[in-house]
Order: C-alpha cells, then structure tokens, then sequence
C-alpha cells in the first residue's frame, strides 16, 4: 500500500518536474551566452534571480530548479545556471535606527530556513515599504532607491484594499527586475501557476490593465526602463505576479489607509524621483540590460503544486511561514475565509477566491484563460507607465479620455510631460 | 450632522451615491450627468448622422426604455435632428411577451415615438410550429440569435439602417470576461466596439449606453419616474455568463470603478488580438468604416437572458482535456520533414493547395445562402437553429 503509495507520488512530482524542465529549457535556448569573440566555445554561465514570495508556488519552482542543479551536477556538468533568490519583503518595516539588522524580520526568518536547506543558492531579502533607504539591507543601490519611492507611494494614495493591493503588487514586481539587473540577470523567473496566471490575466482585466497584459502575462523580455528623465531605472516593471502578491496580500488589514487619502498626485512626483535618482547611481550599462521575464511552472495548477509540495520529503510545507496566506497543510485548496467586508477585499483576492472554485471543477478551463492571453501581441510605444512600467496606450488613452467624466485630467496635472505619466490602471490605483 | 451637498451644484442636498464612482450628486444633477455622459458617448464615438432614421430596439425593459427616453432628450436637446422610431420583437406566444409589448405601446405615446412591432410569424412565414418552437425554447441561443436577427429585418422592412440597443456597461464587462473565460478572442474583439455591423451589411447597430451602469440606468429610470416594465428573467443564463455576471458583481464591490476598467481593457485587448485592428470609436479621424461583424454581437440581452442546460462550462472542459490527451498523440510532419532536410540537400517547397501556407483566412462577412442575412458561414445561425428545429419535429411526427 505504502509502496504504491510512494510509486504515485514519484510519478507526480515527476510529471510537475518535466512541466517546470520543459520551459527552463525553452529560456536555457533563449539566453544562450552568446560565443566567445575569440571564436572559442561561449563562455560565461547563465544568471536568471527567482522571485520568492514564500509562498508555495514560488519554493515549488525554487526546489525544482535546485533538483535541476543537483541532476546537472550529478552528470558531471556544469551547473546550468547561477540563481540568485530574492524575496521583496512587503510587510511594514518598523522605522529602522541608524543601526542595521538588529531585529530580525519575520521574512528573514523564514529565509534562513530556506538558506538553510539550498545552501546552494544566494538569498536576498529586500524591504519594500523600509521608509530610509541608508539603512536598507538589500545588496544594490538600484533596489534600495526604489524602496523609498514604494515607501512614499503606499504612505500616500493608497486608500482602499484594493488599490493598496495593486501598487504593492506592482512596486514588488518592479523591485524584483530592478534586482535582476542590479545581479546582471539575464532573466526573472516568477513561480505563477497557470492558475495564477488566468487570476492575473482576469485581475489586470478588472483594474483597466488590458493593454498591458501580454507584457504581464507572456513569458519574454521585460519592458525596456522608462528613458525618463534622467534615465530612470526601477521602473522597468509590471504589476501582478500572483505568487508574489501573495505576500502583499499578507498586508492587508496592516495599517488601514483610510486616514492617509489624498495626495495622490504629490507621492507620482515621488515616483518620479525616485526613479530619476536611480538612474544617476547606477551605471547605464545596467539600464540597457534585457532581463526575461519568465514562469516556468506555467502549465501547473495551483493545486498540483500545493499537493506537489506536500510529496517532497520533507515536505516544501514546512518551510513556508505559517502566516502565509497560502500556507495549506493537507494540500487543498487555502480556505477562503467568509468575506466580512468587500470594502477590505482587493480585486486578487476576488479572483483567488473565484479560481479556486473554477480550478476545483473545471481545470482545463484555467488553463485556457492563460492560453488565450497568450495569444494577444505585445504592443505599445516607448514610453512607459511611470509607476508599473508597461507600455502607454496612446490611443487607448486618448479616445478613452473624458468617457469617465470622473478622468479631469488627474495625474497628468501634476507630473505631466517629465516623463512621470501613468497608465491608466495605474492612475486608477493612485487617484481613486 | 448637515446633510451632504451635491458635489455638482453644491447647492441642492445630495440624494443619490452614483454606483459609477460613488459621488454624491443630488437628483437633477445626476440626471444631467447621465444624459452628459450619454451625449459624450454618441458624439466621441459619432454614432449618428443628421437627419437619420435610427430604430430603437425595445423590449420594454429598463435598459431600452432609458435609452429611449434618453435619446429623445439629447435629440431634442442637442438637435441631433434624429428621427427615432420604436422598433419591438413579438415572439408570438400568448402570454410570454404581452405585458412588456404594452408597456412599449405606452412608451410609443409617451415618446411621441412612431412603434413597430414585428413579429416571428412575419418573419420566418407560416411555419407556426417553428415560430412557436423559438418563442418556447427561450433560451440564450435561440433568444439571441433570433431577436438579434429579428431587429434587423424590421429595421430593413422600416427602411432603416441603424437599430440602437440598450447595452449596458455591465453587459460589456459581462460579455468581456465571458469571452476571456470561453478563450475567445474572435468575439472579445468584436464584442466590445460600440457599433457593430459591417460597412457592407445594411443594418449596423450600437449600443450607445454602452458607458452605463446597469445601476445609474435604474436610478436613472427611477427618478424620471419612466414606465418599464421591471421582470427578470426567470432562466439562468448560459453558464460561462452566468460565470462571470457574479464574479462582476463581486468586483464592483470591492471597486466601484471596475465594470468600466474591464470595458476599457476589452477595448484595448481587441486591438491586440492578431488580425484584428480597429478602434471602437471614431476619435482621431478614422472613419466608422471597419466595424465588427454584427452577428457576433454581445449576445445575451441583460437581465433577459434564457434557458440553457447550464453545463457549458464542464462541456468544454471536457472538450480542452481531450485535446490535451490528443496532443500527445500528434506529430508535427510538416516540423519533422524540415528537421529532417536540413541537410545540403534542401527540396523544392512543394505548393501548398489554397496559397496561404499556414495562416487559415479569417472569417469573411458574407451572406447566407438560404435567407440572403449577412453571415460568416455558408448558412447563418438563425437558419441553421431553424434547420435543427423542423428536425426535430419531423421526428416527433413520426
């Protein structure tokens, strides 16, 4: 019993393994180091940085590139990539004094239990909202500038959940291709599931993003940074990476920002400077860099990868922080607690709840969704959101204009023309 | 405490929270406001033409009546110098439509509207069963197919080339997230432009409440005080709207705003999908001339939506999975042969039958070949229920 038992699971962990392989190997093909210019064999390794989130999809992807590493070496060869693991810490940091690290966060707490069992791997941990960016414990001037921009954002405009929920999801995406290129990575890799991707694609949909979504949804290059004024970096970022923004989610109910409203406009200037003062730290050869940015466990369901975690021996489970909202124990789907108040509910967490549900009977119909987005093309100028970083849409822009009768010209009064325009779901998530 | 002023007039006491984005306006600036928006859209979007004949589909439900009554205002208003007829679908059964049929009568008077009613029998002749059939079925296919199908030809028997809907924002949205749900981008992209109707086609339609909330258009209804005739319908709907009606309802809750920023992306995605460029508005000087194929409308009807087994969504479940299991089972030959004549040796491309290589042309708007309606299929939808229809009762005769 037992060892048929076992047999299965083999089997399965197996089968989500030769999904994740299947598109490592696509983005191993795509980020050839390019031949040497003595004509030798290419020489240099692949560097891809893995966002994080604690969550189980992302310690999925984590272990499953570990496995690969050791497979590889086991052969004999070279590893086949150097991975850099980065987790952007959401949670509210206490106001830090001039002395770094003497109080561990929650976050570095459970990194060190990940460090501990891939002692392989390089771990950072990034705060988002660390309010001084002297003090930052993060590796690169590139990430530690924008935690002072994402500071300014969330102490300022954010006044519901669900706008709370978006910037944190966008800044934590940004921050995380402003690491890969602060590590000189060559690709992000996400830990979405094809269920996070379908949430992704209908969330975007729901907060005006539709134009973005094929930046947000396929796997490939990053927008380019912003040429904003002064060459700013750490913009060069989307919104929504559903493994990631489980972690966001962990901040809900953490400070309301009901007394905080207003100044919406002030905190895009912020933005603005933030990034224009990356730009001046930081070499231009770091700008020009394309990172990929790529989900390798896009063909598994959510469910296979929390059943998925719990065969691992021991099981990826334990490692998880116990206050992840996606910390399962017996592989089912999380518990959607009862919705108390829509007000403190944000639009990822509606269709969480929605695909949970959707996962559960209709698998294949999930899948679909990201299949179908796939479809889109990519498109949009140069000119990108100064907030999320993806595309304008020009002329989604203008002809939308004026159609709210609510839009009087909102975010590009005070920003306007520098450079510092956002796109619209994004004045959505600061103006409203 | 003081009573809350209208953030508009800051004169008049606050009576009404918009569900669009929670302002509070009191009642004749709310009114103002909806029709200002309304007029907003069908200028943007130049939905008419001075002096044109415009029919307006009315099913003597909320959405159709506000967007009569609304139409006559800005049309007197504004002078769009419109000539706008009442245009009403009898299904022909006892009892099924009465009610709302005479609130439309009414309508008619209260608008100074000329009415139009048509009804199947005209339409689809003498073959009462079928007609009967139709009326009876009552259920989303049939339901929209066949009204869809219906307003244009009363349209063509009025001599009118421009039938108005009242679709609302919701409907949109509804329709947006169905279609992305369903992984249809074909009709993501045509669903979403605000007149549908090939330039070739002789009725176009549109929807000028596309901009509105289902809930402003109640309000509105409620405080003008209009006659409509307020029932829902009693079938649940096709299950991937049903779907995403509740998932929408939930959105709205936690972001007033959303209904319209799910429009907005539809409208934004459809000019990403590959084949399919064409904005859904005639802003920056591009002709209304590209404009999306009308069969393939928004579907559904509101609140009126029909009977279905309710399974659509675990049909095509089953369906994907059995692609999936497929899948593994294909070889790509033509992939395989090319791999395989890379070699120095390279053949001749052998011609491909048809000359468009891999691309499969899209659909191309034609006619059907029985009933002359505009089709992308040799035999239009309606004519094709219709065929399934006598089918069926030949069976039962015998």
């Amino acid at each position: 019993m037992t060892d048929s038992k076992s047999a299965a699971g083999d089997c399965f962990t197996k089968f989500i393994a030769t999904k994740c392989i299947k598109q490592i190997g696509i983005l191993g093909k795509e980020t050839r180091p390019p031949p040497s210019t003595t004509g030798g064999p290419p020489t240099g390794t692949r560097r891809y940085l893995l966002g994080l989130s604690l969550g189980v999809s992302s310690t999925v992807l984590l272990h499953l590139l570990n496995e690969n590493v050791e497979f590889q070496l086991a052969k004999g060869r070279n590893a086949p990539f150097d991975l850099t693991v980065v987790h952007v810490d959401t949670s509210p940091q206490p106001p830090s004094s001039s002395t770094t690290s003497h109080t561990q966060t929650a976050a570095e707490t459970a990194l060190a239990a990940y460090r501990a069992r891939y002692p392989r791997f390089a771990f950072h941990c990034i705060p988002l909202s660390s309010s001084s960016s002297s003090t930052s414990t993060s590796t690169s001037t590139t990430t530690t500038s924008s935690t002072t921009t994402a500071a300014a954002l969330l102490q300022g405009a954010t006044t519901s959940a669900a706008s709370r929920s978006d910037i944190l999801r966008t800044l934590t995406r940004r921050a995380l291709i402003s690491a890969a290129r602060a590590h000189t990575c060559q690709a992000l890799l996400l830990g979405h599931s094809t269920t996070a991707l379908a949430e992704l694609t209908l969330a975007e949909a729901a907060k005006g993003r539709g134009f973005a979504l094929p930046w947000l949804v396929h796997d490939g290059p990053a927008p380019a940074p912003a040429p904003a004024v002064g060459g700013g970096v750490g913009v060069g970022a989307g919104v929504g990476d559903g493994d990631v923004d489980r972690s966001s989610l962990g901040l809900r109910g953490n400070g309301d920002g009901e007394g905080e409203v207003g100044a919406g406009t002030g905190s895009l200037e912020d933005a603005g400077a933030g990034a224009s003062a990356n730009g001046g730290g930081e070499g231009s050869d770091v700008d020009d860099l394309t990172v990929l940015v790529y989900h390798p466990l896009r063909d598994a369901l959510r469910k296979e990868l929390v059943t998925y975690a719990s065969l691992v021996s021991p099981p990826l489970t334990d490692l998880i922080p116990p206050d992840h909202p996606h910390k399962t124990k017996n592989g089912d789907a999380p518990p959607a607690a009862a919705v108390v108040s829509h007000k403190d509910l944000s639009i990822e967490e509606v269709m969480t709840r929605y695909f949970a549900e959707v996962e559960a009977s209709y698998p294949s119909v999930v899948a679909n969704v990201a299949r179908t987005t796939g479809k889109l093309v990519r498109a949009g100028g140069t000119e990108g959101c100064a907030l999320c970083g993806m595309p304008l849409d020009e002329d989604g822009d203008e002809r939308w204009r004026g159609e709210l009768g609510i839009q009087k010209e909102t975010a590009t009064s005070g920003v306007g023309g520098t450079g510092g325009r956002l796109c619209y779901g994004c004045e959505r998530s600061t103006g409203a | 405490m003081r009573p809350a002023l209208c953030v508009n007039c800051k004169t008049e006491r606050a009576l009404i929270k918009r569900p669009k984005n929670h302002e509070k306006l009191c009642k004749a600036c709310f009114i103002a406001v909806f029709e200002d928006e309304v007029h907003h859209t069908i200028t943007s979007s130049r939905l008419f033409s001075p002096g044109e004949k415009v029919a307006i589909g009315a099913s003597g439900g909320k959405d159709s009546t506000v967007l009569a009554s609304v139409l006559k205002t800005l049309n007197e208003r504004h002078n769009y110098g419109l000539e706008l007829v009442l245009l009403s679908i009898d299904e022909g059964i006892k009892g099924y439509r009465d009610d709302s049929l005479e609130t439309v009568k009414r309508n008619a008077v209260q608008y100074e509207m000329p009415l139009k009613v048509v009804g199947y029998d005209e339409l689809y002749g003498g073959e009462d069963q079928v007609v009967e059939t139709i009326g009876k079925k009552g259920n989303c296919t049939y339901c929209g197919v066949f009204r869809r199908q219906a307003l244009d030809r009363g349209a063509k028997m009025l001599g009118i080339k421009h039938v108005v809907t009242g679709h609302n924002a919701d409907d949109v949205a509804e329709t947006v997230l169905m279609n992305l749900l369903r992984g249809d981008l074909a009709r993501l992209s045509r669903s979403t432009s605000i007149v549908t109707g090939d330039s070739r086609s002789e009725v176009k339609r549109s929807k000028p409440l596309k901009y509105s909330y289902e809930k402003e258009i109640v309000l509105y209804a409620h405080h003008k005080k209009l006659d409509y005739f307020s029932t829902e319908c009693i079938y649940s709907p096709e299950a991937f709207r049903g779907s995403a009606r509740g998932l929408i309802k939930q959105l709205e809750r936690v972001r007033p705003t959303a209904i319209l920023d799910i429009v907005r992306s539809g409208e934004d995605m459809a000019r990403l999908v590959p084949g399919e460029s064409k904005p859904s508005c005639a802003c920056k000087g591009q002709a209304p001339g590209a404009l999306a194929s009308a069969e393939d409308d928004i579907g559904g009807c509101g609140s009126q939506n029909g009977r279905t087994p309710g399974n659509e969504m675990a049909a095509m479940d089953k369906r994907l999975r059995e692609n999936e299991a497929h899948e593994g089972l294909e070889i790509d030959v033509a992939k395989a042969m090319s791999e395989s004549k890379t070699g120095s040796e390279r053949q001749r491309e052998l011609p491909i039958r048809g000359g468009h290589g891999d691309s499969k042309p899209r659909q191309v708007l034609g006619n059907c070949k029985r009933c002359g309606y505009m089709s992308s299929q040799d035999i239009c939808q309606a004519c094709m229920l219709l065929e399934g229809l006598n089918k069926n009762r030949a069976q039962i005769q015998i």
